[in-house]
Order: structure tokens, then C-alpha cells, then sequence
């Protein structure tokens, strides 16, 4: 029994390791390195497709943003409506507001 | 029970035991340590990324293949983590060794890819080879060996291969490779036990006629 075969083995088994290796190193080491070192150093998109990018994601999300305010500005006002009119339905209450009569009008015109 | 028929690694040159390896401050055959390239890339010295590709390609590739079976996954992986580590090299504490902290990349990388993928078609096995057929070539021995391993790897816990591939290919310790996966030291020790014993046992069989 060699000292590699408990968990307190401090040392690699070096038949298993070379066994791991040759099974698990792939071929094309150069070209691998090649492909690695050609994406590090392929050139940054120009700032113009990067600005036109944001520009794009700006607008939607602006677009969105827009949508969202409107609801929530239109609730708002409603909801402002309703506590003004103690809770009464806002339409209701301008819908019945009667017209003053025209005599009122002109007798009141008269005083002043 | 030990190896009397030790395999022969072919193809690249393995890479260095512990005893060898280049860790921060260790001097290379080129004369310029992995501190000195990391912050010579840092600056922009491509030549100097190039050379801690080139010193780590081999390791990362099959780092990356102990978790995702399929080599273009593997390199896919570990490409990414190459770029992510040039991107994070200011995270880069020269006073530690490289290769821990370029390891913590690739595992991420390739957990991160295996995670994300679709699910994959299932990879053919050649019956044949799983079968134990015997070919009369060594090479072709070997083959069926490597795939009889990476089989065995595959059905092994994700962390556990990891484990047992940066202990006993890459030569890490079990502190290091506690740091690189995040896991106690004693875990580590228990998964590359565990990982070792199925793994020896059917390096075992093979020699025994498979």
C-alpha cells in the first residue's frame, strides 16, 4: 500500500496522473494559443457602433419609462379627483354641476 | 496496489510537477517570472499575455475538460477565462502564485458554460472501445484507455474531478486547490480520495486485462 491511497495522501500518484493527462490534453496546443492571444487582441468596436448601441437601448428603455409615468401620472390624478370630492366618482360630480340661470347672471351683472 | 505498466503520456510535453512548477517569483527557463508577465500584460505587453497563455494553455484546456466533456466546450471555456483574466489582472495580487488564481478562472468559466449550455445531444461512445476491446496498436490501447478514464471522470461529481485532475495532473495542493474551488482543505482531501479510488480501480482492471 503506497502512501497515496488515504485522504491524508499529501503527494500525486503520479501513474494516475500521467494516465489523467494523456486523456484529458487536447491537440493544437499552438493553435489554441494563437485563437486565444487573436480574441484578446482583436480591436474594440468603434466608438460609433458602441454610442449607436446605447443609443438604442436609451430610446426603448425612455420608451418604457414614458409608458410606466403615464400610468401612473394618469392614476394619480385620479385618485387626486376622488379625494377632492370626498370619494365621490370624479365624472359624476362634474357631470352634475348645473349651469347657473341666465337671470342670476344679468341681475348680478346689474349691481356692480 | 501499484503501476508496473506505467502509461506513457503522449503528445505535449506534460507539464511540471509541483516541484517544478512556476509559481510567483519562480524563475522560468525565459528568465522572467509569471509576476513580472502578469503586470507587464497589465501595462499592455501583449508578448508578455502571450507567454502566460502559452505556460498555461495545456493546463486550462484540461481543466476546463474535466468539467465539460465535449473539448470545444473545454476550449470555448477556457478562451473565456484567458480574456477574463486579462480583464481582472489589476485583481492580480503578484506576492501569490499565478496559477491558483488563473485556475479560479477557468473552473468558473467552465462551471459557468456547463451551466448555460443547452443540453447537448449525448455524446457518442464507441461502443467498441467501451466494450474493452483490445486493438493491437498501443496508441490505439491508449485511446481506449483515455476515453475508459474520461468516462469514469465524467460520471464522477463535477467538484470531485476537479479535484482529483488539479491534485494529480496539475500538481496543486490541497490548500491551493481548496482556494481555486472554494471548498475547506479536508473536503478537498476527501474528494480526490474518493475521486481516486474509482478511478484507480479502473486502471486496475485495464491492467489486468481490461
Amino acid at each position: 500500500m503506497n502512501d497515496t491511497n488515504t485522504p491524508f495522501a499529501h503527494r500525486p500518484d503520479p501513474e494516475l496522473g500521467d494516465a489523467l493527462r494523456a486523456a484529458l490534453t487536447p491537440t493544437g496546443h499552438a493553435a489554441f494559443v494563437a485563437r486565444v492571444l487573436a480574441a484578446a487582441h482583436r480591436p474594440a468596436d468603434p466608438l460609433v457602433d458602441v454610442l449607436a448601441r446605447w443609443s438604442r437601448l436609451g430610446i426603448a428603455a425612455a420608451l418604457i419609462a414614458a409608458m410606466i409615468a403615464t400610468v401612473i401620472a394618469s392614476r394619480g390624478d385620479r385618485a387626486a379627483a376622488e379625494s377632492a370630492v370626498g370619494g365621490a366618482d370624479p365624472e359624476a360630480v362634474v357631470a352634475g354641476v348645473q349651469a347657473p340661470e341666465a337671470g342670476v347672471l344679468f341681475a348680478a351683472s346689474v349691481d356692480r | 496496489m501499484m503501476a508496473t505498466d506505467p502509461v506513457p503520456p503522449p503528445g505535449p510535453a506534460p507539464p511540471a510537477h509541483p516541484a517544478q512548477r512556476t509559481d510567483a517569483g519562480a524563475r522560468t527557463a525565459e528568465g522572467v517570472d509569471e509576476a513580472t508577465l502578469a503586470g507587464r500584460a497589465r501595462a499592455g505587453d501583449r508578448a508578455a499575455f502571450g507567454e502566460l497563455v502559452r505556460r498555461y494553455a495545456d493546463q486550462a484546456r484540461r481543466v476546463a475538460r474535466a468539467v465539460l466533456r465535449d473539448p470545444e466546450d473545454a476550449d470555448d471555456a477556457a478562451q473565456d477565462a484567458f480574456l477574463s483574466a486579462l480583464v481582472k489582472l489589476q485583481q492580480y495580487d503578484p506576492s501569490r502564485p499565478f496559477g491558483p488564481w488563473l485556475m479560479r478562472i477557468v473552473a468558473n468559466a467552465a462551471t459557468d458554460r456547463r451551466r448555460r449550455r443547452r443540453v447537448r445531444r449525448a455524446e457518442t461512445l464507441d461502443e467498441g472501445l467501451l466494450a474493452g476491446g483490445h486493438r493491437p496498436d498501443e496508441v490505439a490501447e491508449r485511446e481506449v484507455l483515455g476515453e475508459r478514464l474520461r468516462q469514469a471522470l465524467a460520471e464522477l461529481p463535477e467538484r470531485r474531478r476537479m479535484a482529483v485532475v488539479l491534485f494529480d495532473v496539475e500538481g496543486y495542493s490541497h490548500a491551493e486547490i481548496g482556494g481555486i474551488l472554494g471548498m475547506p482543505e479536508g473536503t478537498v482531501r476527501s474528494e480526490v480520495f474518493h475521486a481516486r479510488r474509482r478511478l484507480r480501480a479502473l486502471l486496475a482492471e485495464w491492467r489486468d486485462g481490461g
